[in-house]
């Protein structure tokens, strides 16, 4: 699948549509002018969940009420519309200009992104990893979010029971109560042990431990359950434990038995990376898990996930950068931001370039024309060799307006030195 | 200010407090009212009276009834030795409906939601036990209660407490089945449906 186009409006800053060609894109231009936001809105097309938020209103222009991306996936011959509403408190989906239940809109375009926040994944703590296995299990098996859903419900339901019974002064009349909720805590988390194991057996064998030379990565999913009994026999393993610890699950006032307290091992060289991992380490894995979970995708579907990569230079190395770009040419429509106008040239005949500027693609010119004002600014600076900070505060603020570019335009065309200069800094 | 004379702004104000109305519906069942005849409104309010006066809940199964035992409980031709269990009145009569089921009903007026601060305490669980206490001749005269409570986790915790406190006593203790349903299409199911449906596959 591909997305030919995705327009964006009242969305944070960006304004305009981006035209998205196969293979390669690269969105680049200095930071702040909403390259990230691009991808940003690419994902919540997809998913309707952003990697950076859980906040939808986090993400609408300042002082709006709502936000709308729009979109096209061609797959096959196929081409469709998604359109996405977000609203304060609220999201809509559409699909073909429709209002879709968001089960029938999720899947017309699917994306996997690699993301500063993602590095949680490698880095933070079992929650960010069961979430990664999660958001790749539901995009191959949907009604996995209906089971996980539910468990949620339950488990919420049972703690609000675990704490009443904790602050009671009789908790052992709760526990007829906390045994009905336990049964099905059994079933629903069964069927998710049974679901993330399998999917952990399919990613283990879609990785390529080695892609980026020195270390193997492995992974394996660990049950708090292991060492424990049986884990074959899951739901009778898991009852034994629900009964055995129905004490202490009362003086905590939480749930302690249950797959929402697994973990995802993720190995480098058979230590964890998480701990031990160097953040070079980190990230391939990570990229690892990510390939992994796009190869998983593929023999699911034939197709292929769009894949975001943010800030491609700045997580990663020029050896690295070139390996993933060659491991995925040909297979996923892949999007990429960076700052870095080097890296943009050198992919620049494989690629289509998004030069990015105040929210919008501007016209590669005026990127260069900007690029130059940096370099000047910067080398008037260094001859200053004072005032750095000032200096730096200044380039941030440098295309703000919309002004300032058609004044830099203005210069490009007459080739007037002076109305650069005059471009106000 | 009131947007209306103080009568219409009182009857837009308590309609609004009935689930499901919100202020333009509210708004519209009012001048409805006042566009209908004197016959039409009263009838109404005596309705709305009368249903507070004259209805009760059976003291048997807690039906909605004006006449206690209720019309269910009352019916001679109606098996005492099976109890259907359902959470409100509505859900009963969703049972009757099907014309198939000839026992007896119980109804729970709730389910089980610690969220909700609602405990089995606060189900009318008490007199269902009472109606399983063996006769003089030391046996109950009830062979199989039937869990009919809603296929969501409330009414199933709601379920799988009633389970637990009903089987030591001896009664075979059934649930209803849960799956597609039966006269539509397979595209109209849901993933989450169809995923129990083919769980809950069986042998043919």
């Amino acid at each position: 699948m591909q997305l030919l186009r995705l327009e964006a409006y009242r969305f944070r800053n960006l304004s305009g549509e981006i035209e998205f060609a196969p293979g390669l894109n690269i969105l680049y231009g200095p930071n702040a002018q909403g390259k990230s936001n691009w991808l940003e809105a690419v994902y919540l097309l997809a998913t309707t969940k952003s990697f950076r938020t859980s906040h939808p209103r986090e993400t609408l222009l300042y002082g709006e009420q709502d936000a709308l991306l729009r979109g096209a996936v061609i797959e096959g011959n196929l081409t469709r519309e998604l359109q996405l509403l977000l609203a304060e408190t609220a999201k809509q989906t559409f699909v073909n200009g429709k209002r879709e239940a968001v089960t029938r809109y999720l899947g017309v375009l699917d994306a996997v992104a690699f993301t500063a926040e993602e590095l949680e994944v490698v880095r933070g703590g079992p929650e960010a990893r069961r979430r990664f296995l999660d958001r790749g299990l539901v995009a191959t098996m949907p009604a996995y979010l209906g089971t996980l859903a539910e468990y949620n419900r339950i488990l919420k339901q049972k703690n609000r029971l675990l704490r009443d019974a904790a602050d009671a002064a009789d908790p052992n009349r709760f526990i007829p109560q906390i045994e009905s909720w336990n049964d099905q805590l059994v079933r629903l988390g069964a069927e998710i042990h049974s679901a993330r194991t399998g999917y952990v057996d399919r990613l283990r064998q879609a990785l390529t431990p080695q892609l980026f030379g020195v270390e193997t990565v492995d992974i394996r999913y660990r049950s708090a359950l292991e060492h424990r009994g049986d884990l074959s026999d899951y739901a009778a393993l898991f009852t034994e434990r629900l009964a055995l610890r129905l004490r202490n699950e009362i003086a905590s006032g939480y749930s302690l038995v249950g797959p929402h307290r697994d973990d995802l091992e993720i190995l480098g060289d058979g230590r964890e990376i998480a701990r031990f991992g160097s953040s070079g380490q980190q990230r391939s894995a990570l990229l690892l898990l990510d390939l992994a979970q796009i190869n998983v995708y593929n023999q699911a579907f034939s197709e292929y996930p769009v894949f975001l990569i943010d800030d491609i230079d700045a997580e990663l190395d020029r050896t690295r950068i070139e390996t993933l770009l060659n491991h995925l040419e040909g297979k996923t429509q892949t999007i990429v931001s960076t700052s870095k106008r080097a890296l943009a040239e050198r992919y620049g005949a494989r690629a289509a370039l998004r030069p990015i500027a105040g929210g919008r693609v501007v016209a590669s010119a005026t990127l260069e024309l900007r690029d130059k004002a940096i370099d000047d600014e910067k080398n008037r600076g260094k001859n200053d060799d004072k005032n750095d900070d000032k200096n730096k505060d200044e380039i941030g603020a440098v295309g703000e307006t919309g002004e300032t570019d058609a004044v830099r335009a203005e210069a490009a065309e007459s080739g007037d030195e002076e109305a650069r200069h005059r471009a106000p800094f | 200010m009131l947007d209306y004379a103080e009568p219409v702004t009182r009857l837009i104000d308590e309609f609004k407090r009935l689930p499901g109305i919100g202020h333009k519906s509210a708004q519209r069942l009012a001048f409805h009212l006042l566009k209908s005849s004197q016959e039409d409104a009263e009838r109404l309010a005596d309705a709305i009276r009368e249903v507070k006066a004259r209805i009760i809940f059976c003291s048997t199964c807690n039906n909605l009834t004006d006449v206690d035992p209720c019309r269910f409980c009352a019916n001679p031709a109606r098996d005492r030795s099976i109890i259907c269990v359902v959470e409100e009145p509505y859900n009963l009569v969703a049972i009757e409906k099907t014309r198939e089921y000839h026992g007896a009903y119980h109804v729970l007026h709730g389910a089980l939601s610690p969220i909700r601060g609602i405990g089995p305490e606060d189900l009318r669980i008490r007199n269902l036990l009472e109606r399983l206490r063996p006769g003089p001749d030391g046996e109950s005269e009830i062979r199989e209660i039937i869990l009919a409570t809603n296929p969501n986790t409330e009414g199933e915790a709601t379920a799988n407490y009633l389970g637990r406190l009903l089987k030591p006593l001896g009664v075979r203790v059934t649930r209803i089945a849960m799956g597609l349903p039966v006269g539509s299409d397979l595209e109209y199911a849901d993933e989450v449906t169809m995923h129990k449906a083919l769980l809950n596959r069986h042998e043919m």
